[in-house]
C-alpha cells in the first residue's frame, strides 16, 4: 500500500501530526502497535492500566516497541484488584491541564476537533498546607484583594508583582540582568514576596518544580495563565473530558480518517526499512531520495511511503530511533495513580477575619444533607482540581521538589459518580532516582487523603480508601540528535515533550507544528503533490483533483487550513 | 413530553447519533437519504465531512441530529472509543445481501452495550432490501447501480430477476435477534428510500429527552441538585473564541 506519509505511534504529537498532513492534502497512513490511540498521553480503562503496567514491568519483551517502553517507565509497583466499573475510568499516562491560550488550543479551534471533545473549567488550584488544610491561591486580582490571608503591604507586592508578571516584561529593569536567577530567590529579592506568596507563585502559578527553575520561562509561563484566565471563565485552565490528552488525539485522528488518513491498530511492527529509491530518477533532485517500507504483522501488504514519521520507541537504533540502551534520560516523573471513594475538601487554613456570607467565588456547594447557609470557613469539595505541595511541606516528603496532585472525577467524565483519579507526579532529581517511585510517593498520597475527611464537619468521618493505586517513573528520552532533521530524508523522530502538568499539551502541539513542516519540505523535495483541498483550489468544482503535473498544488502557507463550510453543515428540518 | 408547561419545548435537543457497520454496507447513502433525500450510486466519498445536522420535528418536540458517520477508522478495527462516546443513539448498519455484515453488525452492538452510554438507543438496519424485493412504487431507470460488486449484474435487468435469492439475512433472523438485544429494528434502502427516515423517527420517540436536557450536552442548566458534578464548568472552545488576549483579568 502506498502513502505520502506512514506515521508510526498515536501519542499526541504525532496524532496532530498526521491531521494536518491529511488536511494539507496528503495520503497518510497511521499506526499503532497498540490496541488503543494516544501512546504515552492515552487514556486508559483502569483495566488497561493494569496491563499497560504488566507489560512494561515484564520481564519478557515481546517486542522492540515493549523493550523501548520498559527503558522508559521503570519502578512499576501496583494494587492487584480492579475496581468495578473498570470501564468508566479514563485514566490519563500523562495527566494535563491546558491553558486557554496557547497553541494546543489554537489547534483545537483553528483543526475543527475542538468540536469532538468537551473541556471542563480546572475548579481550583490549592497549595498543602498541613493535614486537612490547604492555602488557596491567589491567581488574579480579585483573589488577592479577597484573601484574607495577606496583609495590606504583602496584597501590595503581590498585585505589583501580578501586574508586572502580565505585562511585557522581557528588557523591563525590574529582570534584566536576573532572567536566570532561581525564581524562588527572585520574588524575594524583586518583589520582597515573603514565604507563602513565594511558594504559591513559584509552585501553584508557575508550577515550578524546585526552587532552583530559571526566572525567565517561570516569568513567561504566569503570563500565560493571567492571559488565559478569563477566556472560559475564571479558571485559565481546562481538563479534557475522558482523561484528556488521550480524548484529544482521538479527535486529531478522526480528522485525519475524515480526510482520508487509513488507521491501523494494534498491529505489531515487524520492521521498518528505509531505501535508496530507483523509482524518482528525477533530474534535479540530486540529493538520494528515500523510500521508507514498514512490515506490520498480520498485515500482507508492506505500507510505503516517501516520508516517516515516528514517535521514538518505534524507529530503529540504525534510523536514528530512540537508543533504549542509554540510559541517561532527560526527564523523569515519578507518578502515582490512585483512585479513591471520596472527594478532596479544600479548607483554607486561614481562620476568616470576617465572615462575609455573602462570598460566592467559585462552587460554594458543601455537603448536601448539611444547611448551606453556615458562614463556617469555604470549604470546597472538588471535583476537577490541582493541589500542590511545595519542596519540604511534608516531612517524609521530597525537601527539594514541588509535588503536584491532579484531582479528576465525574464531572470531567473521567471517573463514575462518587470516584476520584489523582494523579500524582514528582520530577526527579538525581538524588531522588535510587528511590521507588511507590517509597517516593506514599506520603503525598496519604496527604491528599487526609483532605478527604475535612476537619471542618462536625461529625467524625473517615478518609477516603484507595481503590486502586499504580506507581512508577515515567523517564522521557531524551532529545534524538543522530541526524539533523534538515537532511531531507531522515525519519521525523517526535521530540520529547516534558511532562509537565501545564505544558506537555502545548509543547506536544508545538512539536507536531515543526513534525508538520519537516514533513512537508521532505515531501516537496521527494517531488510528492499533494490533493488540493477543495477549498483551496481556484475553481469551485466540488471534486478533489490530485493535481497531476508538479507544481500545481500550490505551497502550503499556515498549519490548519481553513475549515470547511461543508463540516458542519445544517440541514433544514424536514 | 413530561414538562411542556415549562415551555422550554421550542429549544431543541441536541443528540449525538452514530453510525457502525462494515464497510459498504450503506452507512453513508442512509445518511445522504435521510439529510438531503437522494441517492447518488456514482458519488464520490464524501471526504471531508467532521458530522451533519439534521432536525427532526416529532410532535412537539425537536430533535437536532448530530450525525457521525465513520471515516473509515473501522477498516481497519481501529475505530476510536471517542466517537461513540457520548452517543445518544446509533445505527448499526447491516447489508442484507451479506450474511457476515449482521455478524460485524452484532460485534458492534456487543461494544456500544459495553462501552457507550448505558442509556444509549440502538437500532439495527438491514439496508439495500430494494435489491431483494421486486419494488413496486420505484423502478429506477439508472441501470448502472454503482452497489458492490454482488450485486451489479441485476441491476441490469431491472428488478424482476429472482431478487430472493440475494438475500442473505432473512428478515425473521435478525429480527429475532434485534429483539433480544433491545434494539430497534428496520429494513431499509437507501436507493428507494423506504425504511430511512422511520429508523431517525423511531429514534426520536425513544430517545429520553429529559435525560438528555439533564446533561451536558442539553445545554440547559437542570437543577443543582443532581449530580452537580457533570454539569458544572463544562466549556464550548469556540465560545469565547474571539475574546482572546482581551479577556485577561488583570
Ligand atoms: C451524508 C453524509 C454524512 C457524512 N457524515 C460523515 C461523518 O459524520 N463523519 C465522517 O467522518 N464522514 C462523514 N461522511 C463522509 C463519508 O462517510 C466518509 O468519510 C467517506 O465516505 C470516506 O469513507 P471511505 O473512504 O470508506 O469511502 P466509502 O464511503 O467507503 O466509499 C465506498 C463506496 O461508496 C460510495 N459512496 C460513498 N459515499 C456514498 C454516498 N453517500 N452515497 C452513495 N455512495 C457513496 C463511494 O463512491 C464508494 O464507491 C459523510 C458523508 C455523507 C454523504
Ligand atoms: N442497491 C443499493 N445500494 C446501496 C444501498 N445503500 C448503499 N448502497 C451502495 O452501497 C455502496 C456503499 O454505500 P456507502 O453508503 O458508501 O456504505 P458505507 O457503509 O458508508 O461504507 P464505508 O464508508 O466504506 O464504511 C455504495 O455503492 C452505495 O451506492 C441500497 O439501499 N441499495
Ligand atoms: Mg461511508
Amino acid at each position: 500500500m502506498d502513502f505520502d506519509v506512514v506515521v508510526l505511534g498515536t501519542g499526541l504529537s504525532e496524532s496532530v501530526a498526521a491531521a494536518a498532513l491529511s488536511k494539507a492534502g496528503y495520503k497518510v497512513a497511521h499506526v499503532d502497535t497498540n490496541q488503543y490511540y494516544g501512546g504515552d498521553e492515552a487514556s486508559l480503562t483502569v483495566e488497561e492500566l493494569a496491563e499497560w503496567a504488566d507489560a512494561r514491568a515484564s520481564d519478557d519483551p515481546s517486542s522492540d516497541y515493549l523493550a523501548n517502553q520498559r527503558a522508559r517507565y521503570t519502578s512499576i509497583t501496583r494494587s492487584q484488584t480492579i475496581p468495578p466499573q473498570s470501564r468508566q475510568y479514563s485514566v490519563s499516562l500523562a495527566p494535563s491541564i491546558v491553558p486557554s491560550i496557547g497553541p494546543h488550543i489554537d489547534s483545537l479551534i483553528a483543526s475543527g476537533v475542538s468540536r469532538y471533545g468537551q473541556f471542563k473549567l480546572l475548579e481550583k488550584v490549592a497549595v498543602y498546607d498541613r493535614p486537612g488544610y490547604v492555602q488557596s491561591v491567589p491567581g488574579s486580582k480579585e483573589d488577592v484583594f479577597k484573601s484574607k490571608a495577606l496583609s495590606l503591604l504583602d496584597k501590595r507586592r503581590l498585585m505589583r508583582f501580578l501586574m508586572f508578571a502580565a505585562g511585557d516584561f522581557e528588557g523591563k529593569k525590574e529582570l534584566e540582568g536576573k532572567e536566570q536567577t532561581p525564581f524562588v530567590q527572585y520574588l524575594q529579592d524583586v518583589f520582597s514576596l515573603k514565604d507563602q506568596a513565594t511558594s504559591a507563585i513559584a509552585y501553584a502559578l508557575a508550577f515550578c518544580t524546585s526552587a532552583e527553575e530559571p526566572t525567565l520561562p517561570a516569568m513567561q509561563r504566569i503570563r500565560q495563565y493571567l492571559r488565559s484566565a478569563g477566556r472560559y471563565g475564571a479558571s485559565p485552565f481546562l481538563v479534557g473530558h475522558y482523561g484528556g490528552l488521550g480524548e484529544t488525539a482521538q479527535g486529531f485522528c478522526r480528522t485525519s480518517a475524515v480526510k482520508g488518513g487509513t488507521y491501523i491498530l494494534g498491529r505489531r511492527v515487524v520492521s521498518v526499512e528505509s531505501s535508496p529509491d530507483d523509482s524518482t530518477k528525477d533530474e534535479k533532485s540530486t540529493s538520494t531520495s528515500h523510500s521508507y517500507s514498514v512490515k506490520l504483522i498480520d498485515f500482507d501488504e508492506r505500507l510505503t511511503a516517501k516520508v516517516l514519521v515516528s514517535s521514538p520507541d518505534y524507529v530503529p537504533t540504525s534510523l536514528g530511533g530512540n537508543t533504549s540502551t542509554s540510559k541517561q534520560s532527560a526527564y523523569a516523573v515519578a507518578r502515582c495513580v490512585a483512585i479513591i471513594d471520596k472527594p478532596l475538601v479544600f479548607t483554607p487554613s486561614e481562620v476568616p477575619e470576617d465572615t462575609p456570607s455573602t462570598d460566592t467565588d467559585g462552587p460554594t456547594d458543601g455537603p448536601e444533607d448539611e444547611p448551606s447557609e453556615k458562614p463556617e470557613p469555604p470549604s470546597y469539595d472538588v471535583d476537577t482540581a490541582l493541589l500542590v505541595f511545595p519542596p519540604g511541606c511534608l516531612q517524609n516528603g521530597s525537601t527539594t521538589t514541588a509535588v503536584h496532585a491532579l484531582v479528576t472525577g465525574e464531572g470531567s467524565m473521567s471517573a463514575p459518580r462518587g470516584r476520584y483519579i489523582v494523579n500524582i507526579s514528582l520530577s526527579l532529581s538525581e538524588s531522588t532516582l535510587s528511590s521507588s517511585a511507590e517509597e517516593l510517593l506514599r506520603p503525598y498520597l496519604e496527604a491528599a487523603l487526609s483532605l478527604t475527611a475535612p476537619p471542618s464537619s462536625s461529625s467524625v468521618t473517615s478518609p477516603a480508601t484507595s481503590l486502586f493505586s499504580l506507581f512508577y517513573i515515567h523517564h522521557t528520552p531524551a532529545a534524538v540528535s543522530s541526524a539533523p532533521p534538515s537532511s531531507s530524508s531522515s525519519v521525523i523522530v517526535t521530540p520529547p515533550s516534558r511532562p509537565h502538568l501545564p505544558t506537555i499539551a502545548d509543547e506536544a502541539t508545538e512539536h507536531a507544528e515543526a513534525m508538520f513542516w519537516t514533513a512537508v519540505k521532505q515531501l516537496k523535495a521527494a517531488g510528492v503533490q499533494r490533493t488540493v483541498p477543495k477549498e483551496e483550489a481556484e475553481e469551485g468544482d466540488a471534486s478533489v483533483e490530485k493535481a497531476g503535473t508538479e507544481d500545481t498544488s500550490p505551497d502550503i502557507d499556515s498549519f490548519w487550513p481553513p475549515l470547511d463550510a461543508v463540516e458542519d453543515e445544517t440541514s433544514d428540518e424536514w | 413530553m413530561a414538562d411542556a408547561a415549562s415551555g422550554s419545548t421550542e429549544r431543541s435537543v441536541q443528540v449525538k447519533l452514530v453510525l457502525l457497520g462494515e464497510a459498504a454496507v450503506g452507512k453513508s447513502s442512509i445518511v445522504l437519504r435521510f439529510v438531503s433525500n437522494e441517492f447518488q450510486p456514482n458519488k464520490e466519498p464524501t471526504i471531508g465531512a467532521a458530522f451533519l445536522t439534521q432536525k427532526c420535528r416529532l410532535e412537539d418536540r425537536v430533535l437536532r441530529y448530530e450525525i457521525w458517520d465513520t471515516a473509515g477508522q473501522e477498516r481497519f478495527h481501529s475505530l476510536a472509543p471517542m466517537y461513540y462516546r457520548n452517543a445518544q443513539a446509533a445505527v448499526v448498519v447491516y447489508d442484507v445481501t451479506k450474511a457476515s455484515s449482521l455478524e460485524k453488525a452484532k460485534t458492534w452492538v456487543k461494544e456500544l452495550q459495553r462501552q457507550a452510554n448505558p442509556n444509549i438507543v440502538i437500532a439495527l438496519a438491514g439496508n439495500k432490501i430494494d435489491l431483494v424485493t421486486p419494488s413496486a412504487s420505484s423502478s429506477t431507470p439508472e441501470s448502472e447501480d454503482e452497489a458492490d460488486d454482488a450485486t451489479a449484474t441485476p441491476g441490469e435487468t431491472g428488478t424482476s430477476g429472482e431478487p430472493e435469492s440475494l438475500r442473505q439475512v432473512p428478515r425473521d433472523e435478525a429480527e429475532a435477534y434485534a429483539q433480544e438485544a433491545g434494539l430497534l429494528f428496520f429494513e431499509t434502502s437507501a436507493k428507494t428510500g423506504e425504511g430511512v427516515v422511520e429508523i431517525f423517527t423511531e429514534i426520536a420517540k425513544k430517545i429520553p429527552i429529559d435525560q438528555i436536557l439533564a446533561s451536558t450536552r442539553g445545554g440547559q442548566r437542570p437543577g443543582a441538585a443532581s449530580g452537580r458534578a457533570a454539569q458544572e464548568g463544562g466549556v464550548n472552545l469556540e465560545e469565547n473564541n474571539a475574546k482572546g488576549k482581551d479577556a485577561c483579568n488583570c
